[in-house]
């Protein structure tokens, strides 16, 4: 053939030749370098991020801790609620699946939206956020069958905390509810949803209730579909806790109580375990972990004898003349004669300040046991002014008082022993005479709780012992410190406390009387307002408003067989010692030492 | 002339055949990854999706489009530039009238019993015609010639953005860039060309889509957008950096076996295949490419005449643009670009032209010595 060729000596050119072979060259080395980068210099990390890619860990839930009464009556258990939960990295369509679960439980969809964009903020990767709990079971069946339908969306059983017995051990179980921002800041082991104890015991034993989540390591594909599953660490429930207390005798004196406010405090002296610990009026701590309707939540806070406060440890009172026990054991310590009368008309002048005793004729001549068993007040006012501020600060604090006993509930309150330079530095005023005479009679500054009247009603019984009051079965006995007085001034002091009860006329504490116990007592009728008159007598409580009405108290222990408890009783603005208190106190030994019947 | 030179014995034999091999091999490797890529670790066990079967059949395909190429007087093809250019033009015009949609991109003309993209036929008009115009003679380029040469890939060019596909776009740009250096521009020209594009560049910004712009930015920095954009950036580079010096082995990378790796098919199969082989088996491909285009590179230091030579130059820098950019992607070296590795990625469009430019090196390696007798 024939062809016209271009021509035979057709050279390509050079340059174009070298740029080609220099592109061969380029694109080897580049790539050898960047394969070296990735696979040999860094290849370590890779392949630890590309099994972190496949492997998840979830954790699994510890059951928390059961709580008992002293006869294993269920204080605090667990129920199984459900709660739905979204894994914002397996859901493709976060903002309709949020709409969906919305549909799913009557929940608007903002309420869904808000607890999604509050939570989403603490979750890490493939951590589920949740959204509804404590859903029941009802509700989470049909949902379940729609499920497959929405990838990301779980159903995760989560155990919620119930509490059968209520009001009647509130203030002392506290309750949980899902850790804040802030917990779960500090606390690595604490995750999205978990519930911690806020309040009482649940709060003070948190570490033992917690007990330890398990973890599980989870194979999965891009879809979080799980293809292997093993477990790493068991989940560890936490441990079961027993009190000392009585849910019966905790009930009955509830019951007892009647619609007073105020508090009961049963404890042992020997050991210091806290036998009926109740404050009135109370609330059903279940609505903290469920959730109040804004109309549950008013009724609690705007109650207008604020159910929340714990009586028996947070409030303050001063102890009116149950008071006197501490000062007589003062008094003899200090060489008082027991014999020495005082002259009592029913009323003690200082300067111009007049005094009144209760017993607006007086009580005549006045000794130390007349004093207590009658309750003069005369007697206390010459007494404690002759002591001085400085003495009866310094017994009342040894006695316990103004520090807190250490009770194993959160924000106990240390209540008030004055002195003088408290005064000054809190009124910035000089001690008065006067003031002592008032403290005389635990009037004026003096505040108490109700635990430590108990605790030190408790040492006078139990050989000087000022022991930490204990919720807790498994605690031992444990001794805060020693009344400052001796042995015989102690059983004095308690003699009287027997007459007070037991003598015929004038014992103030009559209504506690029993054949078959010895009971020993003391009432105290405090007052929030001065004495107000009405002609020529003293206006009775009853015409009183109720938050100037007195406080009652009777601090009183009790003794059968062997057996010995304390019972402190305080009802606030329950009017006279004896006749508010002592009725509730009467009933509650009725319920710790039943009267046999012939 | 004959329009098909069915060619005696020794002109068969003269074909380049270590090219011929080079793509076997590719096609076979990717064949076998394929075969892995392909396959689903589920709770039940592994299955396999018939990618690799159905990549089997393009092959086939691909062989017989090679082999026609292979025979057709490339001579005669030189003569057709013009024409197939002009109705390839005439294609591209037609796309946004009667197009279809296909993922909110209008790429496909329908033509009834088969769908068409003229995006693809425009890689071979210009090609042809760039080398057709670039034989008239061996001048090295001065402002006009460059001009005119970088007009014949730029109108094809304006009408495959429009689509748009930026990464085809560039393609021709660059293969038509790559053929004007090949055959030379003065130097004077060059330098100046060296110094404005440079500055042209951030104006280039402006034109493109902001889709486009997410991914320059993402590829920058994947972390910005870690479960979106960057999600394709770091899942490959923890797949390929993964399978460290030996490799996971064949079906066990976890990246791809459990989906955590996108598109592995397609445009990430390399990182399937640096997974489960390792550095050892990268740098393997890796060798294997530079081989198949020292392939290409030998026809056309041989090739007897500028038509000839300047075409599979052409190529040359057509299946180079594609590896570097795409396991430049993959590695996290470039911004993610919607293109395939040759012979390696999935596909029966990408396989059938890529195909077809072998045959015509072929055709050139053929006829090397038939204006000899």
């Amino acid at each position: 053939m024939q062809l016209k060729l271009e021509s035979n000596t057709y050279i390509p050119p050079v340059h174009g030749l070298r740029l080609l072979q220099i592109a061969i060259v380029f694109l080897f080395i580049i790539f050898c370098a960047r394969f070296w980068y990735l696979q040999v210099h860094r290849g370590e990390d890779f392949a630890r991020l590309a099994f972190e890619n496949r492997m998840r860990y979830e954790k699994t839930f510890a059951a928390r801790g059961e709580i008992y009464d002293r006869n294993g009556m269920l204080l605090a258990e667990n129920h199984i609620a459900f709660g739905i939960a979204l894994v914002r990295e397996d859901t493709p369509d976060i903002d309709a699946s949020l709409a969906q679960i919305g549909e799913w439980t009557n929940l608007s969809l903002e309420t869904i939206r808000e607890r999604y964009n509050d939570n989403k903020v603490h979750a890490q990767i493939f951590d589920p956020i949740f959204l509804v709990q404590n859903l029941p079971f009802e509700v989470i069946v049909p949902i379940q069958a729609e499920l497959n339908e929405w990838p990301g969306v779980q159903i995760i059983p989560l155990p919620i905390r119930n509490y059968p017995q209520k009001h009647n051990f509130a203030h002392i179980m506290g309750y949980v509810a899902e850790a804040k921002p802030e917990e779960l800041k500090k606390d690595p082991n604490l995750a999205l949803a978990d519930i911690v104890g806020r309040q009482g015991i649940e709060y003070v034993l948190e570490s033992r209730l917690r007990g330890r989540k398990g973890l599980k390591r989870m194979e999965v594909d891009v879809l979080g579909r799980i293809l292997k599953n093993s477990p790493i660490q068991e989940a560890k429930a936490g441990n079961n806790i027993v009190l000392n207390l009585d849910a019966k005798l905790q009930e009955g004196v509830s019951k007892a109580m009647g619609d007073h406010s105020g508090s009961v405090v049963v404890l042992n002296p020997d050991t210091g375990a806290i036998r009926a610990f109740v404050t009135q009026p109370s609330y059903d701590n279940n609505l903290f972990v469920t959730g109040f309707s804004q109309k549950e939540w008013d009724a609690v806070r705007n109650h207008p004898r604020f159910p929340l406060q714990n009586r028996t440890i947070q409030s303050i009172f001063p102890p009116g003349s149950v008071w006197k026990l501490m000062m007589v054991g003062m008094l003899l310590e200090n060489g008082i004669d027991p014999k020495e009368t005082v002259f009592c008309n029913g009323t003690y002048t200082l300067g111009d300040r007049v005094f009144r005793c209760w017993r607006k004729g007086g009580h005549g001549q006045v000794d130390m046991e007349k004093s207590i068993v009658s309750s003069c007040d005369v007697y206390y006012f010459v007494m404690g002014e002759s002591m001085g501020i400085d003495k009866m600060e310094q017994f009342a604090r040894a006695s316990g008082f103004g520090s807190k006993t250490g009770i194993d509930l959160p924000h106990e309150n240390k209540g008030l022993v004055p002195s003088r330079d408290w005064k000054l530095r809190r009124f910035k005023e000089r001690w008065q005479k006067g003031d002592t005479v008032n403290a005389s009679i635990g009037q004026g500054y003096i505040l108490v709780t109700p635990i430590q009247l108990a605790v030190f009603i408790g040492a006078l019984i139990n050989d000087g012992k000022l022991l930490q009051p204990q919720l807790l079965a498994s605690e031992k006995p444990y001794i805060n410190g020693f009344l400052p007085f001796r042995d015989e001034y102690k059983e004095m002091i308690k003699e009287y406390m027997v007459k007070t009860v037991n003598s015929g006329y004038g014992a103030t504490a009559r209504i506690l009387h029993r054949d078959d116990m010895t009971i020993g007592g003391k009432t105290g009728t405090a007052q929030v307002v001065k004495i107000k008159m009405v002609g020529d007598r003293r206006k009775k409580n009853e015409e009183m408003d109720f938050y100037e009405r007195d406080h009652a108290w009777m601090g009183t222990w009790g003794e059968k067989d062997g057996e010995r408890v304390v019972v402190v009783t305080m009802l606030e603005h329950g009017g006279g010692g004896a006749s508010a208190a002592g009725p509730v106190t009467r009933d509650i030994y009725k319920l710790l030492f039943p009267i046999e019947k012939e | 002339m004959k329009f098909l030179n069915l060619p005696e014995k020794r002109v068969f034999l003269d074909m380049n055949w270590t090219l011929v091999l080079a793509v076997l091999i590719l096609f076979f490797v990717g064949l076998v990854n394929l075969y892995s890529a392909s396959s689903m670790r589920l709770e039940s066990g592994i299955t396999h999706a018939p990618f690799y079967s159905r990549q089997l059949m393009w092959g086939l395909l691909g062989l017989m489009i090679m082999s026609t190429c292979a025979i057709l007087s490339y001579k005669m093809v030189e003569r057709f530039a013009v024409v197939v250019y002009v109705f390839t033009i005439f294609l591209l015009l037609l796309v946004p009238i009667m197009g279809k949609s296909v993922y909110g991109a209008q790429r496909w003309l329908d033509l009834g019993f088969f769908s068409l993209q003229p995006s693809e036929i425009a890689k071979f008009a210009v090609l042809l015609m760039g080398a057709r115009f670039l034989a008239g003679d061996g001048e090295a380029l001065g402002w006009f010639g460059l001009f005119k040469i970088l007009l014949i890939g730029f109108i094809p060019f304006v009408f495959i953005v429009q689509q748009p596909d930026l990464g085809t776009g560039l393609t021709v740009m660059f293969l038509v860039g790559g053929m004007a250096l090949f055959h030379g521009i003065k130097w004077k020209v060059l330098r100046t060309c060296l110094i404005i594009i440079p500055l042209c560049l951030p104006l280039a910004w402006f034109a493109l889509h902001d889709y486009q712009k997410e991914r320059i930015l993402t590829f920058l920095d994947p972390t910005r957008d870690p479960r979106g954009a960057g999600y394709h950036i770091i899942q490959s580079q923890i797949a390929i950096g993964s399978g460290e010096i030996t490799g996971k082995g064949f079906q066990a990378g976890t990246q791809s076996q459990l989906r955590f790796l996108p598109e592995k098919h397609t445009d990430f199969a390399i990182a399937v295949f640096g997974e489960e082989w390792g550095f050892v088996g990268s740098i393997g491909i890796i060798i294997l490419f530079c081989f198949f285009l020292f392939a290409i590179y030998s026809t056309v230091s041989e090739a007897k005449d500028r038509f000839g030579s300047t075409l599979c130059a052409g190529i040359f820098f057509y299946f180079f643009w594609q590896i570097v950019v795409n396991i430049g992607m993959v590695v996290g070296l470039m911004p993610v670009v919607g293109i395939p590795l040759p012979f390696i990625s999935y596909g029966g469009t990408s396989m059938a032209v890529n195909c077809g430019l072998i045959g015509l090196v072929l055709s050139v390696s053929m006829y090397r010595y038939v204006f000899k007798s």
